[in-house]
């Protein structure tokens, strides 16, 4: 089954999940977003933790509920996400990393950038 | 919209054991809320108490009905599974749905035989030739075809493979979580269904020692991870409980800790498995302490 780690709230993690399919393709810009239901199935989760993780996804501004017919991947969410994920590495993770690969003395060269 | 339960000061006694004391919740539409506790701590006497199998002081409102007197009715619109297999051996699955169909005003055998699909379980399958797994498959199908409004189930997935307990944890998201109607499930199985709940009630010797949405308890309790530097710092402010967590150690509290102690460690996600420990004991932990 399914493991939720102690960090995050669990919606969070759900949402980050969605995310991350977002950015694999696996969810399509423009299709419809598998009903609550469906996702609570698939997760083995709380409906109301799925609606919650849902509307932390819309505020991120990659959903979008049309009238009548449900929540749809937002058209653009996967380019947002894509840079939203960029930015976060830049700020976050890659001035730790880049300390630890000077004080390795790792250089370009080493990292054979290319292949 | 009322709430589906409300107990208010429930007390049930059973010779000069207390099974029971001062009770009080209540259950909105909509739930799927974890009655967690050690053996023992009053669970199936509250279930039972829920039901009407047994009388309990206080006021026990379920569904709009006094559980005790108005039982039949009650009947009509919950539907419960106890903790010991009642499914007659001899009988095959069709014969139960006809049974169900001529017992329950609710039951609706067509879609019995749908939710029986989804299962290994053939409508001519007899119940003593069915794994454990199946016979709890089978029970669950049967009662969600009843329109009822609230499902009580007592420790369903006890002494099932974890495939089965999978299983039945998404038909009863599937085809019971609908928000309208709720279901009551002790178990014993606090970190896998952690994800599943709404709400929990934790009863540690007959009393409630917590009733709350899960979705508080980020506001009402605070984790913090920290580091060995930190330990006699977190130690002093007297955290709930000390437990290790993957790189490190954690403190839980009740409340926020003074900033100068938060500021220490990094709030974790308090889980429902660590509130477990820390507030509820081993019936044995208090005898040898002299409590």
């Amino acid at each position: 089954m399914q493991t939720w780690d102690h960090q995050l709230p669990i919606y969070q993690q759900l949402a980050d999940r969605l995310a991350a399919r977002l950015l694999d393709g696996e969810l399509t810009e423009g299709e419809p977003m598998p009903s609550v239901r469906a996702l609570a199935s698939r997760y083995l989760l709380n409906p109301l933790t799925v609606s919650r993780a849902l509307q932390a996804l819309d505020e991120d501004g990659l959903l979008e509920t049309r009238r009548g017919l449900g929540i749809y991947v937002r058209p653009g969410a996967r380019d947002r996400l894509r840079q939203a994920a960029r930015e976060r590495f830049l700020h976050n993770e890659w001035p730790a990393l880049r300390d630890r690969l000077r004080r390795l003395g790792v250089t370009a060269n080493d990292l054979k950038w290319e292949q | 919209m009322d709430p589906l339960i409300q107990a208010q000061g429930l007390r049930v006694r059973y010779g000069r054991k207390t099974a029971l004391d001062d009770v009080s919740f209540s259950v909105p539409k909509g739930r799927v809320v974890g009655l967690l506790g050690h053996n023992g701590a009053g669970k199936t006497t509250l279930m039972k108490a829920l039901v009407g199998l047994i009388e309990a002081e206080g006021r026990l409102n379920v569904l709009g009905l006094n559980p005790r007197r108005q039982r039949v009715q009650l009947l009509e619109s919950l539907a419960y599974i106890p903790d010991v297999a009642i499914l007659p051996g001899w009988a095959t699955a069709a014969q139960l749905i006809e049974l169900m169909s001529g017992l329950h005003p609710k039951f609706s055998a067509e879609r019995a035989r749908t939710l029986l699909r989804r299962t290994s379980v053939a409508v001519g399958d007899k119940v003593k030739n069915l794994s454990k797994g199946m016979v709890v498959q089978l029970h669950l199908a049967l009662v969600a075809a009843i329109d009822a409004k609230l499902l009580v189930l007592d420790e369903p997935t006890l002494g099932l493979d974890v495939l089965s307990r999978k299983a039945f944890y998404e038909m009863l998201i599937d085809e019971w979580c609908d928000g309208e109607r709720s279901v009551l499930i002790s178990t014993h199985q606090v970190e896998e269904v952690e994800a599943l709940l709404s709400d929990v009630l934790m009863l540690n010797e007959g009393k409630l020692v917590l009733a709350i949405p899960l979705a508080d308890i980020e506001q009402r309790f605070t984790a913090l991870g920290h580091d060995a530097a930190a330990a006699d710092a977190m130690a002093a402010a007297h955290p709930l409980l000390r437990y290790r967590v993957q790189g490190g150690s954690a403190a839980l509290f009740d409340g926020t800790p003074p900033p100068e102690v938060a500021a220490l460690g990094q709030r974790l996600r308090p889980s429902l498995v660590d509130l477990f420990v820390a507030l509820t004991r081993q019936p044995e932990i208090n005898r040898t302490q002299g409590l």
